[in-house]
């Protein structure tokens, strides 16, 4: 009796905490999706914001472009370092003691908060490295918050990757760079690709990290790499922190969630099709 | 004539040795048999040869001569691709057929297409293939069957032309059928090739090889013509070994 209680009771725990993680998980959306829905229209997409205090009328043009290159620089300087880092601890590095070393560190960058990241971006590329509040300062530093997420992911993938596959390779004298190349990277490809896809997404949505290195409360599409840039998730901060407009607040937020799940279902179909491909 | 030869030879995981003090000489054109019980140094004595051990944390003393030259004065890449070694679990890349086969000569130059086509059937028709796939070539090597991922696994061992192919038990895994293809393609092969195979099956050495070696707990206990070791061994141990395994 004891016993199926206890069953029943773990049973109904966990469909409790499925239907309240799914629920909750819907709501925010679908909330999202009612508030923000009416202002969301095709000027509101491709027009530069508007009115007094600036952000009561027009669109996000300027900050949906914002959003995707910032994201553009940091993947691209993330992964460049990220995928080089696993390739050297899981291919290169001989000492297990640097190894462990190098992975700590990488712990312990992946739990820096993301407003520490911000400041630090702050005083060494904004200030020392007199590079201004710019789209390549606040893309730098978003690039440092995604370089663990990418870089344990990668090494993971290359760890898994059939040990004896590599030997084999190695044992018919070809070098480690051609291995690397054309044995190990084209088959964690997916996987690669696909944790770069979740990091955009994830630092696509950061606001911490740019606000004092680059996100500006109105800029126009950034000309160059030294110019200030709008972002999504700042001007949805501005716009409900000032009370400037809700309504907006909620159709950029809309925006905002719209491009990330796009993004994620991406990843998850190159995820997917992988898996596929495997069998 | 010998292509190798080992002398004074000792190998060590961190600091436990596994192979104590061995000297041998592997004939040219021969199958060289090593047989012994588990754990005896077989598998790290193939890995040797070829200086594949680094790779798995293991280092050497003393020499292996290769054609007379110390393997170690010799490029580590050189080394293996003189000396090709086929593992016993079958490592097919998880390509292509063809592109398991090309895999090598890609990096070592062959860019023309016909010339690549070319090895890719040569190669195939040797390890006896050719017939079974010749129609799904570009088809994923991990569909092919165990025996058959095998024979490619030989096939693209010898795609880089190796002068020596050393095999670590490369039928335990097989059904008697596939080892029976292997055995006939090793003695094909043997024309042209120096083979050396580490294996559990006794009557596989007796079939197949010309020279047996009998390892025990990392030392070399006897090495001799493949029938004098299996009618009339010297040693007491070796006596006792393939009796024991055939009782």
């Amino acid at each position: 009796m004891m016993k199926r209680i206890k069953s029943v009771m773990f049973a109904l725990w966990i469909c409790l905490s499925f239907i309240l993680t799914i629920a909750s998980g819907s709501f925010v959306i679908l909330y999202i999706f009612i508030k923000g829905f009416k202002s969301v229209d095709l000027e509101f997409l491709l027009s530069n914001p508007g009115g007094i205090p600036i952000g009561t009328e027009g669109g996000v043009f300027p900050a949906i472009i914002g959003s995707i290159l910032l994201m553009l620089i940091a993947i691209v300087f993330a992964s460049i370092l990220a995928i080089a880092t696993a390739v050297y601890i899981v291919f290169y590095c001989r000492s297990q003691r640097l190894e462990n070393i190098a992975d700590a560190i990488i712990q312990c960058m992946a739990g820096v908060p993301s407003i520490v990241l911000g400041l630090f971006g702050y005083s060494v590329m904004v200030v020392t490295f007199n590079m201004g509040r710019s789209l390549l300062s606040a893309g730098l530093t978003l690039g440092l918050m995604i370089f663990p997420f990418i870089q344990v992911r990668v090494e993971k993938a290359f760890q898994e990757f059939s040990r004896s596959a590599i030997n084999a390779s190695y044992s018919l004298g070809v070098s480690k760079v051609y291995t690397i190349f054309k044995l190990v990277l084209p088959q964690c490809r997916r996987d690669i690709v696909s944790s770069i896809t979740l990091a955009g997404g994830f630092a696509m949505g950061a606001a911490a990290p740019i606000m004092l290195t680059g996100a500006v409360i109105f800029a126009p599409v950034p000309k160059s790499l030294s110019s200030p840039v709008m972002a999504l998730p700042l001007h949805l901060y501005i716009l409900a922190n000032e009370g400037i407009s809700m309504e907006k607040a909620y159709a950029t937020a809309l925006v905002l969630i719209a491009l990330l799940i796009i993004i994620n279902i991406f990843a998850m179909t190159l995820t997917l099709w992988r898996k596929e491909v495997k069998r | 004539m010998n292509v190798l030869e080992l002398k004074d030879f000792r190998a060590y995981y961190g600091s436990k040795r596994v192979i104590n003090n061995l000297n041998m000489a592997i004939k040219k054109n021969k199958i060289t048999a090593i047989i012994g019980p588990s754990g005896c140094g077989k598998s790290t004595l193939l890995m040797s040869l070829n200086t594949m051990l680094e790779e798995a944390e293991g280092r050497t003393e003393g020499q292996i001569l290769f054609n007379g030259k110390d393997v170690h004065s010799i490029s580590k890449e050189e080394v293996r691709r003189r000396i090709g070694i086929v593992f016993q679990k079958p490592t097919p890349f998880p390509f292509s057929i063809y592109k398991n086969l090309t895999y090598a000569p890609i990096y070592y130059g062959v860019k023309d297409k016909k010339r690549l086509d070319g090895i890719v059937v040569e190669k195939l028709k040797i390890s006896g293939l050719y017939e079974e796939v010749k129609d799904e070539i570009h088809g994923s090597a991990l569909k092919l069957s165990g025996g058959q991922q095998q024979r490619l696994c030989i096939a693209r061992a010898l795609t880089v032309e190796p002068d020596v192919l050393l095999l670590d038990e490369p039928c335990s895994a097989l059904d008697v059928k596939n080892t029976a293809n292997i055995e006939k393609m090793l003695m094909n092969l043997v024309q042209d090739y120096t083979i050396v195979i580490v294996t559990h099956n006794l009557s596989q050495a007796k079939r197949i090889s010309d020279y047996t070696a009998f390892m025990l707990d990392g030392e070399l206990i006897e090495y001799d013509e493949t029938h004098r070791i299996f009618t009339s061994p010297q040693d007491n141990r070796t006596k006792e070994y393939i009796e024991g395994i055939y009782g």
